[in-house]
């Protein structure tokens, strides 16, 4: 990955996060349901592959996730607002990468990603909206820990 | 939207330095009255994602000056946009936008005001807190002839950062300049800087 | 142990983890009604995501407000909950949860172990990184340093002669501050820094320390 690096604002991203943590966790009820399945798909990813599996991962956040929950708090808003349009700028970021030929997906990165879009789709849709949102802290770790170079502000 | 009498606020604007944005307009004067004003915004994802929907703004939602600071709702390097409507009891005007949207990258950047110290023989140097985006590119030489200059990032302003362990009698010379990594851009260089250390027998 | 009913008995309040270096403390406020009465609790975690609730034995019907979950929650790449409930006689009340615990976010990062040694115009300063909670003393210690790799410290230096207090960013184990006056009292503290938000850290005790005298003085007099 590090030889797609972008900047991006990961610390501001986790602070708004932090901000609506409980209001948006205490939503989901299914505590014993995981969507991104972390240990199982994140957490197993090679640094070659981390810059795909990123960029899968934020589209379908953007495309999906976000789109699917309804909003009535500001506050809340404003905090899923920064990560979302955040999210678009890596994106476009990770766009030029792809561009560049340095941001492939192996079989097993997909098939990962996949497992995703699977554990989302078995739930009912808002259900696991509101749960993929209360999972953004276990994503933006992740997303620290791999574009630690230029992931500060 | 509700009834439109008040004319919409005009000449909708941001100004950014810094990273600090400032939303202004013109004022809706209605002799003997207090017009107020909301505001509201959306970045990239709420014009292409959503059916274009508008958020309040973090402090503007009520407020009688034709003036918003929007820094807390700017917090992606997206385009953004703004609405302001102008708001009399119970009469609201329509709503007016800014005529170019807003990207941050665009914000002007200063450079940093510096401040130079000794401890003995140790430069320390000191910044103005501009707040968390902002990192200093230091660049620090000693004045002799074929002397090297060398480079130190300071994380943070509003504290005394330790920059080099200087040569008893020798004159050291320093400049500096802000780096924004999240819109990877950075100021130009401040007015240079020179001390000299105490002499050797000073200590004795 | 024996069934009680879940019939309005207060829960307990406040319930949280307290964590330093991934030590995971679950603790709690006795309900307000219930002070001074003989209350016992009883402890459960739950790993977020898998399918059922754990009791921790040792935190049965205890009289305490605490209980040490360390052990459990071992895997800081996890997230959890806990939750407690309070006993009086037969009645029982309703379970009181956390919210959703997050060590690698949340656990505070203790201080560095800072050994200092005075030269006479010098100071070396050694540290040792905090070490993450182990489960059992002889397992090999895993530095906090492995877990956020990107870890720094900030040490500041007190001049008590000139009362100058300034910072050094260092990003290895040990520092030697040069060329400072002979028989001075410098004090030292160091504290954690890693970037992020809300990252809770804690400085080391200050450690106050005078450099020698300076035996080449001593000759040219």
């Amino acid at each position: 990955l590090r030889r797609c690096l972008i900047s991006m604002d990961i610390h501001h991203m986790e602070k708004s996060f932090q901000g609506i943590k409980t209001a948006v966790q205490a939503k989901d009820s299914f505590q014993n349901i995981t969507i991104l399945s972390a240990s199982e798909t994140l957490y197993n990813i090679t640094s070659s592959d981390v810059c795909c599996m990123t960029k899968d991962v934020l589209q379908f956040y953007v495309d999906k996730v976000f789109r699917n929950h309804e909003e009535s708090d500001p506050r809340i808003q404003r905090g899923l607002s920064t990560i979302a349009n955040s999210f678009l700028h890596i994106r476009n970021a990770l766009e030029q990468c792809r561009s560049q030929k340095n941001c492939y997906c192996r079989k097993e990165t997909t098939s990962k990603f996949q497992l995703i879009v699977r554990n989302y789709e078995q739930m009912e849709v808002k259900a696991a909206a509101i749960k993929s949102l209360g999972e953004l802290d276990i994503l933006l770790s992740w997303i620290s820990r791999n574009y630690q170079p230029k992931a500060t502000t | 939207d509700e009834a439109v009498i008040l004319p919409a606020p005009p000449d909708l604007s941001v100004h950014s330095t810094n990273m600090k944005h400032i939303l202004t307009w013109s004022p809706v004067i209605v002799p003997g009255e207090t017009v107020n004003y909301s505001v509201e915004y959306q970045g990239e994802y709420e014009r292409y994602y959503t059916s274009s929907h508008w958020i309040p703004s973090s402090w503007c939602s009520s407020i009688s000056t034709p003036e918003c600071n929007v820094t807390d709702d700017i917090t992606a390097t997206v385009a953004y946009n703004f609405r302001v409507k102008a708001i009399l009891g119970t009469q609201s005007s329509a709503w007016s936008t800014l005529k170019e949207l807003f990207n941050r990258n665009s914000t002007v950047l200063t450079s940093p005001r510096m401040k130079i110290i000794k401890d003995g023989y140790h430069l320390i140097v000191e910044f103005e807190d501009m707040g968390p985006y902002f990192e200093f590119n230091v660049t620090y030489w000693k004045k002799s002839p074929n002397s090297q200059e060398l480079y130190k990032i300071v994380r943070e302003g509003g504290s005394l950062e330790h920059l080099v362990t200087m040569e008893a009698g020798a004159e050291y010379c320093v400049k500096a300049q802000t780096v924004v990594e999240i819109i990877e851009r950075s100021s130009a260089f401040n007015q240079v800087e020179c001390i000299r250390a105490q002499d050797e027998s000073h200590l004795l | 142990s024996a069934p009680c009913f879940s019939n309005g008995l207060p829960k307990p309040t406040n319930v949280t983890f307290s964590s330093v270096n991934m030590k995971n403390v679950l603790q709690w406020n006795s309900p307000e009604s219930l002070r001074g009465a003989e209350v016992v609790y009883t402890v459960q975690y739950l790993i977020y995501g898998q399918k059922r609730w754990l009791n921790k034995s040792e935190c049965r019907n205890i009289n305490r407000t605490s209980c040490d979950l360390s052990y459990e929650t071992y895997d800081h790449e996890e997230q959890y909950y806990g939750r407690v409930k309070a006993i009086w006689g037969k009645h029982c009340s309703k379970w009181a949860e956390t919210e959703r615990f997050n060590p690698w976010l949340e656990t505070q990062i203790g201080p560095p172990v800072v050994a200092l040694t005075p030269g006479e115009k010098s100071i070396s300063v050694v540290l040792t990184a905090p070490q993450k909670w182990k489960r059992n003393a002889e397992d090999t210690s895993i530095s906090m340093h492995q877990i956020y790799p990107n870890m720094k410290y900030n040490v500041s230096i007190y001049n008590s002669k000139t009362s100058k207090k300034w910072y050094k960013f260092v990003i290895n184990y040990t520092l030697e501050l040069s060329l400072l006056e002979s028989e001075t009292l410098y004090c030292i503290s160091v504290q954690v820094y890693v970037p992020g938000p809300l990252r809770k850290t804690k400085p080391s005790e200050k450690q106050c320390i005078t450099t020698l005298k300076d035996k080449t003085s001593e000759l040219k007099v």
